[in-house]
């Protein structure tokens, strides 16, 4: 492909983004405005806003490229990653609304009364964060070498500067008017491609499908992978940070509410494109698979069925799509982890929410700089995996239970964090010498889940006295219908 | 004080929400929001002072949501299962196909996401009811 459409491409993403950065920054004032954009986004807006910051890496790219290589179980990351949306509505979204904190910490310690339970979401959240930006990272870093032919860590490099930039200067009021315009960026980067390569396949009398495109995988069933992954993608999606920092910009409990549904269709459009692209994908770019770049899928059919001029046009588009994913779900991500570490470590002000900024871009760049990257999904996926098993009991329970205790729930996130965090790890390092435990190990969440919210449960019991005394006010608080 | 805003306005500011200066109208939108400001006049406000009654009621609304919540995550949970025993133990159902699409395919690439929508249709709607519900327990006798 031609490398200077992709050099177009990058250089107008970057651009519109850090436009629209100074445009927010001209109407974003006080603090409020900064962390939370003083909740005044409309439903629609906001929704738009959620579903640009949701649509990573592992979405954009990472859900056609595993189409591509594990066919019909490729399709469940998608529907884990949108019924998500639905756990969040059902369980968190009006509620934490009504909590009236900035951040999940903020939560914690509300719920809790409790400085050392803050203190520990802080730092989950913390891990979170990084652990879901190293993805966005090598994902840049990916494109950037495919389609521009520069090395990859100019790719990394690129985002964490635009998302420094654009969040230093306008704070989550110009990040809310960013992510609502690069959603639609991505839908848009994905439909037009899409309509033309549909009408090139129709015209050369191209086969659509040649059949194998719809073959069931071969092996053996993944069942305990496929639960497990829904269990994680289910419960993880609730307790992300980036997501749920969000919905404190909406105006009440009602609206967080619709918001949320709003997303739900937004992101069952948006995920058909990549489905189709990884359907096809199986026809015309099958080799991608074994050449380990499946991830590529999206970047590289529209050249590979259209060709030309109108090829590089295109390409241009999807490469200017996938990296607004990057932008816009790493400046999410550093938005909401500079809240946590701003409001822990330099209380509060302005000031140290920018520094925190930088902090929280710079540590994830280090990271992915110093690793490989693997399939975009599957990272993403672990990533979930401990998030479902330390942020959500937390929220559930502190949403749901009266009984939930500070000592519960700390022991409970440690838990988590170390039975799934340690799993994915000796998954990482021993690999296929597990045995038969591989599988358990790589996919934790469907026994780390239910065993961080049993030692949550059963700690906050043997600790009943630690119940705070706000907690019928808390509830109240939580649950209590606004008056209109 | 306004609890709804913990930790703002720490650069002198009042944390008055959405209605805090003229500035704010301007990014509110068309549906101008900002003129309600929730938290400030909640009905738990009105519980805070404890009283068992209120608490009662309080405790047998957040039943009624977890029930319906529960509820609904069940019927999808349910029905997702039901699509993933069908996918993964009867490959004969790859027999069937619409436009050269096996049944498999459409079901997880498309048929999920609208029952999706109208789970969180049906749940918003019904906890709306239920707050309404609520609301009028609750505001009748000061009215």
């Amino acid at each position: 492909m031609n490398p200077a459409a992709g050099f177009a491409a990058l250089a107008a993403v970057c651009a519109a983004t850090v436009l629209i950065g100074i445009y927010g920054l001209r109407i974003s004032r006080t603090t409020g405005d900064f962390y939370v954009a003083s909740r005044t986004v409309p439903p629609w807006w906001n929704a738009s806003a959620i579903g640009g910051e949701y649509l990573s890496a592992a979405s954009f790219l990472g859900v056609a490229g595993l189409i591509l290589v594990s066919g019909l179980h490729g399709l469940w990351f998608p529907i884990g990653y949108t019924a998500g949306y639905l756990m969040l509505l059902l369980f968190v979204a009006a509620p934490l609304r009504r909590s009236g904190a900035y951040t999940v910490p903020d939560f914690a310690a509300a719920r809790l009364d409790s400085r050392p339970a803050r203190l520990v979401t802080s730092a989950v959240v913390v891990v979170v964060g990084w652990l879901y930006i190293v993805p966005q990272l090598h994902g840049a870093a990916l494109t950037v070498r495919i389609t521009t032919g520069l090395p990859g860590w100019a790719g990394a490099a690129a985002v964490v500067l635009v998302v420094v930039c654009s969040v230093v200067t306008g704070g989550m009021r110009s990040i809310t008017f960013v992510q609502a315009f690069q959603f639609w960026l991505k839908l848009t980067a994905l439909a037009v491609p899409l309509f033309f390569i549909l009408l090139a396949l129709g015209s050369g009398s191209r086969p659509v499908d040649t059949g194998g495109a719809f073959l069931p995988g071969a092996g053996p069933l993944p069942v305990y992978g496929t639960i497990s992954l829904l269990v994680a993608l289910l419960f993880g999606t609730l307790g992300l940070p980036h997501v749920l920092v969000r919905f404190y910009t909406n105006p009440n409990g009602p609206a967080a509410r619709r918001t949320t549904v709003i997303v739900l269709g937004l992101l069952s459009v948006f995920y058909l494109f990549p489905t189709v692209y990884g359907v096809l994908g199986r026809v015309h770019t099958a080799d991608l698979a074994a050449a380990g770049q499946a991830d590529a899928t999206v970047l590289l059919l529209p050249g590979r069925v259209v060709g030309g001029m109108a090829g590089d046009l295109l390409t241009a588009l999807v490469t200017a799509g996938a990296f607004a994913a990057f932008l816009s779900t790493t400046s999410g991500l550093v938005v909401s982890l500079a809240g946590v570490v701003s409001q822990d470590l330099f209380r509060g002000s302005v000031k140290g929410f920018r520094r925190a900024a930088v902090l929280s871009a710079l540590v994830p760049l280090a990271v992915a700089l110093s690793t490989d990257s693997l399939a975009l999904a599957g990272s993403v996926g672990t990533v979930f995996a401990f998030t479902a098993s330390t942020i959500c009991p937390l929220l559930l329970l502190g949403i749901w239970w009266r009984g939930l205790t500070d000592a519960g729930a700390i022991t409970g996130m440690l838990a988590g964090a170390l039975l799934s965090g340690g799993a994915i790890l000796l998954a990482a390092v021993f690999g296929t010498g597990l045995g038969p435990f591989r599988e358990l190990l790589e996919q934790p969440a469907a026994w780390s889940v239910p065993a961080a919210f049993l030692v949550t449960i059963a700690v906050s019991r043997a600790t009943a006295p630690r119940r705070p005394a706000s907690v019928s006010r808390m509830m109240a608080r939580l649950h209590a219908p606004e008056r209109t | 004080m306004n609890p709804d805003l913990p930790g703002a306005g720490r650069n002198g500011r009042t944390p008055g929400g959405p209605a805090a200066g003229p500035e704010r109208v301007r990014v509110t939108g068309p549906r101008a929001r900002g003129t309600l400001s929730p938290g400030r006049f909640t009905v738990s406000h009105e519980l805070d002072e404890q009283s068992e009654v209120g608490e009662l009621f309080i405790r047998s609304l957040i039943r009624s949501q977890l029930r319906l919540a529960l509820v609904v995550a069940g019927g999808f949970g349910a029905i997702v299962l039901g699509v993933l025993l069908l996918v993964l133990f009867f490959p004969g159902s790859y027999g069937v196909t619409v436009w050269t699409v096996p049944l498999p395919w459409l079901l997880l690439g498309l048929g999920i996401y609208p029952v999706l929508l109208a789970c969180a249709g049906l749940y918003n709607r019904a906890a709306a009811r239920n707050e309404r519900r609520f609301r009028e327990l609750v505001s009748e006798p000061e009215r």
